[in-house]
């Protein structure tokens, strides 16, 4: 070796140097470091709101104490063997060498048991909430709400299986939304979990683990929302190329405000009356330009995450200042530009499956699966350049721009476009669509 | 049977035809240095530098992998990259390290240790052993080529590398999700390592339970060949698995079956099952050989044997028998039905006992020994600490219900890079680092090797400790990118410029190593005062690793031999004489047919791959399928296995002059 001792000692000089600095930058950075180790997210699985995610976070710390335990007994053990047994010098590595000793095996069978005990105070509330979780206790089933979600490349359909809607063309269908799933606080839900092609996964951390969407499979979880509120979930398998930005909300609310939401969505899309506000210059959105990483949220401005569900009721009013003639222009676009063959307005045109009912998308708080707040900005720029904010999805691609060719040679052909006053106008339509 | 064949190709002189090849389409090469040399070699430890200098390649390629998807992650809605490209990249990074680097430096250490541990001169089978490495080979190019479509258009109908993920679920990789090409090559690409791990497991099996010298019991096995030897049984007994599921995604891709398939009736679940009941032993394969490292670098440097040897090997061993009753905890969120969660749940609460236990009997180990902290010492202490937390969040896992939360979010990526990074790696890199000088004949500077220790140490649990939070504060896996509002943005920030650090870290490991290799100080055979047999020959090997075959008296046969000089001189000299009394030192003969058989595999699959494509060359469409070059890929292995099998073993026989001079003779059987 052509470094000494000294040198070894060295290194460990700097490395020690090297932590004390690194501690001292964590401690003087103390706030920013607390964020490095924050739980207080959104989609936090620590702040549980509901039955099941406390069950599942219980659980968890159970397993962090018994391993904390284990971790302070074999941890100290091992750093003490590390610094009592280290040879002191080089000397004391020529030495003879210590005695040979192969094992004990009374100490090794004490261990192994050890273990197995401590690993019996995870296994017994693991099995519990195993079934706990599964389903809707016996007692309250009366009282659940049963709801399908259905997983889409790259966002969710709800349907309420045992709300039915008359739909214009005669007979009734179970009220379908997209997205934002509305739920009656207090009460138990079961969502059953569907998908039209590839597999996905439900997940709302501070309500409910996740259980997956998977195809030829009847799965389902169940959740119950302690209180009003609104909460974030996402899509938690890896669905193909948006699959990072397959989002959904869940919003919580007393049954009053629930049963209020729901005759309103049993009725057909809104129209804005002939002439109110008709004489109004609407402001001309600027949306042209606009960078991704502009420091905001894009699902959610500072005033909007102040307090959520107080921003998503103040989406359920009608806009002031609803120009009737630009929304009539509106509507008028979204049959043009063929939107109608993939959405759905209950009540006026439109019957497509492929992507989200818009019966009452003005009244969403986040467009294009929870991934832009619903601004009229953030619409017009979702609806400027959808591939930009979701790569890959069927608005763009199908819709926009078609193929042209198989395999190899396939090419995407432009089909139709929307200049400023066309968004301008489809706008003003879906933001009425209350 | 077995032993027939052993004792055949042992002393392969008095059983060989007595005339030469039967069959000489190419002439048997026989250069010792240079390029053909290594094309053609059957050396075990040719064939390990070369998997190992193949895997090293493919782990810093898997890492600049790991630093894109880093920064692109560095901050919130971040664009630096496309969501396609970030899907290639993690597809290919978790690929990448799992079959092109843990894997293959796995197997370079079964080329390399193997053989010399057991006291042989080479593996049972060296052309075969040979034909394994090339295959691999074919294997990492089929999975990469898909890279190229970046670099030029006229490439890109590939349609870039990868993209279902390391997984690949079904029904992501069926035709209406994932038309491109990537994902058939992918799918050969898997099966191809898959024969080329199949291959080397039994010769590695053979190798062990066949060659080992005289005396040398099971029970006195050096405690690595006993983990390569129950990970060569995890390999053929696992990967049969998955071989069903790619053939069933295969043929769901090219010739329309219904195994995946929804529209059909298939059932994607079970994928998962086939794929996990290989994936999770696939955990153990990539973590065994590892444990088996450290339990020859902790002996060395506290300088007194493993502590409680059979528990040790016991519990390597139970490890791969309940591995292969675990693997639908990596499915808890599939609703499977509460009694399988809760038996997965408890198995792999079960398999916690024995890793646990080997843990105990490595610090038992330490206890009352003289440590000598040198830098594979360090690795191999980091291993413990490490390992130890991912093993934690492994049980935390366990715990089925609190996985529903964990479960596919960053809580994961932090468990499992503790157990493959902190755990598997590091003990590479302490291999590597402690058997570098064996290999090569020079030693590692300790200071510069202390500072890449530190470097990546500190960097590693910078990227992976604040992920544990990410994961319970819910960032999901497999996110190109995310929002600003979630409460993310301070912890992958942090994580980025750790594995900044970290990848400084690793760039400096190797800078010197490259150094060590030119400048290092010249090794003795012994440099750490080690106990197994490897130990006892010169550094670098020489090409028959010993002059005599060893007789093993004891576990740790080489410290048994350093204390026991007289006996051990006076026995080996016999066996040298009764060695050369039967014509000399017998050495297989080196072989192009490998090589060639590798390349008509790679021609075939890799033309089977696009099958249903029209074949253009040159701008101008040949024939309307790859069919016939597939079917000529073909042709060219089997005529190879054919004239492979022709050629004979063949041989030659060394000679050593009484003042270590060594002769080489031919064609005298």
């Amino acid at each position: 070796m052509t470094r000494t001792r000294s040198d070894h000692r060295n290194v460990f000089r700097f490395a020690t140097v090297f932590l004390a600095g690194l501690s001292l930058l964590l401690m003087t950075g103390c706030a920013w470091a607390g964020k490095v180790f924050s739980l207080s997210g959104p989609q936090s699985t620590m702040v549980t709101e509901g039955p099941v995610a406390k069950a599942q976070w219980d659980l968890f710390m159970v397993t962090v104490y018994v391993t904390t335990f284990i971790f302070i007994v074999v941890g100290s053990v091992l750093a003490y063997a590390q610094i009592k047994f280290r040879a002191k010098d080089e000397a004391a590595e020529k030495a003879e060498p210590p005695p040979q000793g192969h094992g004990n095996p009374l100490i090794e069978i004490g261990l192994i048991a050890a273990s197995v005990i401590l690993l019996v105070f995870i296994a017994i509330p693991t099995v519990r909430d195993i079934w706990y979780t599964h389903d809707v206790p016996e007692a309250e089933k009366g009282n659940a709400l049963d709801v399908t979600a259905t997983g889409f490349q790259w966002w969710f359909k709800f349907e309420y299986t045992s709300e039915m809607v008359k739909l214009p063309a005669g007979g009734e269908a179970p009220l379908v939304t997209g997205n934002e799933l509305v739920v009656p606080a207090g009460r138990p839900v079961r969502v059953h979990l569907r998908t039209i092609d590839v597999i996905h996964s439900f997940w709302i951390p501070k309500l409910a683990g996740k259980v997956d969407m998977i195809p030829n499979r009847a799965n389902f979880l169940w959740f119950k929302a302690d209180r009003p509120g609104y909460y974030y979930g996402q899509c938690a398998e890896y669905c193909g190329e948006s699959h990072a930005i397959m989002r959904f909300r869940v919003i919580a609310l007393d049954q009053p405000d629930y049963d209020k939401w729901l005759a309103n969505q049993k009725l057909p899309a809104r129209t804005v009356a002939a002439g109110a506000a008709a004489s109004a210059e609407q402001p001309k959105i600027q949306f042209a330009n606009y960078q991704i990483n502009d420091g905001h949220a894009l699902a959610g401005s500072a005033e909007f995450d102040a307090n959520p569900l107080a921003a998503w009721h103040r989406m359920q009013a009608p806009e002031a200042g609803e120009n009737a003639a630009l929304v009539a222009q509106g509507r008028k676009i979204f049959q043009e530009k063929t939107c109608v063959s993939c959405h759905t307005i209950r009540g006026h045109e439109g019957m497509g499956i492929t992507g989200p009912d818009l019966t009452r998308v003005g009244a969403r708080s986040t467009i294009a699966a929870g991934v832009l707040e619903n601004t009229p900005v953030r619409l017009a720029q979702w609806l400027h350049d959808p591939a930009h904010f979701k790569p890959g999805n069927k608005m763009y691609y199908g819709g926009y721009v078609v193929q042209e060719g198989t395999g190899f040679n396939a090419t995407w052909k432009q089909n139709f476009t929307l200049n400023d006053t066309e968004i301008n106008a489809l706008v003003a339509y879906l933001h009425s669509l209350k | 049977m077995a032993e027939a064949l052993a004792k055949n190709a042992y002393t392969g002189g008095a059983h060989a035809p007595a005339k030469k090849a039967t069959f000489d389409l190419f002439a048997r090469p026989t250069a010792k240095t240079g390029l053909v040399s290594w094309l053609t070699t059957v050396d075990h430890k040719k064939i390990g530098m070369l998997y190992g200098g193949f895997a090293i390649i493919f782990f810093l390629i898997g890492g600049l992998e790991a630093l894109m998807i880093r920064t692109q992650l560095m901050v919130p809605n971040n664009r630096f990259i496309t969501a396609q490209l970030y899907n290639e990249l993690f597809t290919m990074h978790g690929t990448t390290m799992i079959f092109l680097a843990v894997m293959p430096l796995n197997a370079a250490f079964f080329n390399l240790l193997v053989p010399i541990q057991v006291g042989a001169r080479d593996v049972a089978f060296p052309r075969l052993n040979a034909f394994s490495l090339w295959v691999w080979v074919v294997g990492a190019i089929l999975l990469n080529v898909g890279w190229l479509s970046h670099f030029s258009d006229a490439l890109k109908g590939f349609g870039g590398a990868p993209d279902a993920g390391w997984f690949g679920y079904a029904p992501l990789t069926s035709r209406t999700f994932t038309p491109d090409l990537s994902t058939d090559l992918w799918v050969l690409g898997l099966q191809v390592l898959g024969l080329s791990s199949i291959v080397a497991s039994l010769n590695f099996i053979v190798t062990i339970i066949n060659m080992r010298a005289p005396g040398l019991t099971m029970m006195r096995l050096p405690v690595f060949t006993w983990m390569a030897l129950v990970t060569s049984f995890l390999l053929i007994l696992a990967l049969p698995a998955i071989a069903i599921a790619l053939v069933e995604v295969m043929m769901d891709r090219n010739f329309g079956t219904s195994f995946f398939e929804v529209s059909g009736g298939g059932q994607p679940i079970l994928w998962q099952h086939l794929f996990w009941v290989f994936g999770h032993p696939e955990v153990y394969i990539l973590i065994l050989p590892p444990m088996g490292y450290v339990s020859e670098i902790l002996p060395t440097f506290a300088r007194k044997p493993l502590f409680g040897y059979p528990i040790v090997v016991f519990s390597g061993v139970a490890i791969g028998f309940i591995g292969f009753g675990v693997w639908s905890h990596h499915m808890f969120t599939t609703g499977m039905g509460n009694v399988a969660t809760a038996a997965f749940a408890l198995a792999t609460m079960a398999i916690a006992v024995p890793t646990g236990v080997k843990i105990f009997n490595w610090i038992g180990t330490l206890w009352g020994g003289q440590i000598m902290t040198r830098v594979p010492m360090m690795f191999a202490l980091g291993f413990i600490w490490m390992f130890m937390l991912g093993g934690f969040s492994g049980v935390m896992h366990a715990a089925a219900p609190a996985d529903a939360q964990q479960q596919d979010t960053y809580f994961v990526i932090a468990h499992f890079h503790y157990v493959l990074i902190g755990g598997a790696t590091f003990a590479l890199l302490a291999a590597i680092h402690f058997w570098f000088p064996k290999f090569f004949g020079r030693m590692v500077p300790e200071f510069w090797g202390k500072v890449s220790f530190w470097l990546i140490f500190v960097g590693f649990n910078c990227t992976f400790f604040p992920m544990h939070f990410l994961g319970l504060n819910g960032m999901p896996r497999r996110t190109w990118t995310y929002d600003s509002n979630m409460g993310w943005n301070e912890g992958n920030l942090f994580a980025t410029l750790g594995a900044y650090l970290l990848g400084i870290g690793i760039f400096t490991y190797f800078a010197v190593l490259i150094y060590s290799y030119f400048k290092g100080k010249v090794a003795g055979s012994d440099p750490w005062d080690a106990r197994t047999l490897e130990w006892s020959i010169p550094s670098p090997p020489p090409e028959h690793n010993f002059a005599a075959i060893p007789t093993v008296h004891a576990r740790d046969a080489w410290w048994y031999e350093k204390h026991h000089k007289e006996e051990i001189a006076k026995e080996k000299a016999e066996h040298i004489k009764a060695e050369e009394s039967h014509g000399g030192i017998h050495m297989p003969d080196q072989s192009w047919y490998p090589l060639f058989s590798a390349f008509g595999l790679l021609v075939g699959a890799y033309n089977f791959a696009q099958i249903h494509q029209p074949l253009v060359l040159f701008g101008n469409q040949v024939s309307a399928s790859h069919l016939p070059l597939a079917i000529t890929g073909g042709v060219i292995m089997v005529a190879a296995l054919y004239l492979w099998a022709l050629e004979g073993p063949g041989g030659y026989h060394l000679h050593l002059g009484p003042d270590g001079k060594v002769t080489e003779s031919r064609g005298d059987h």
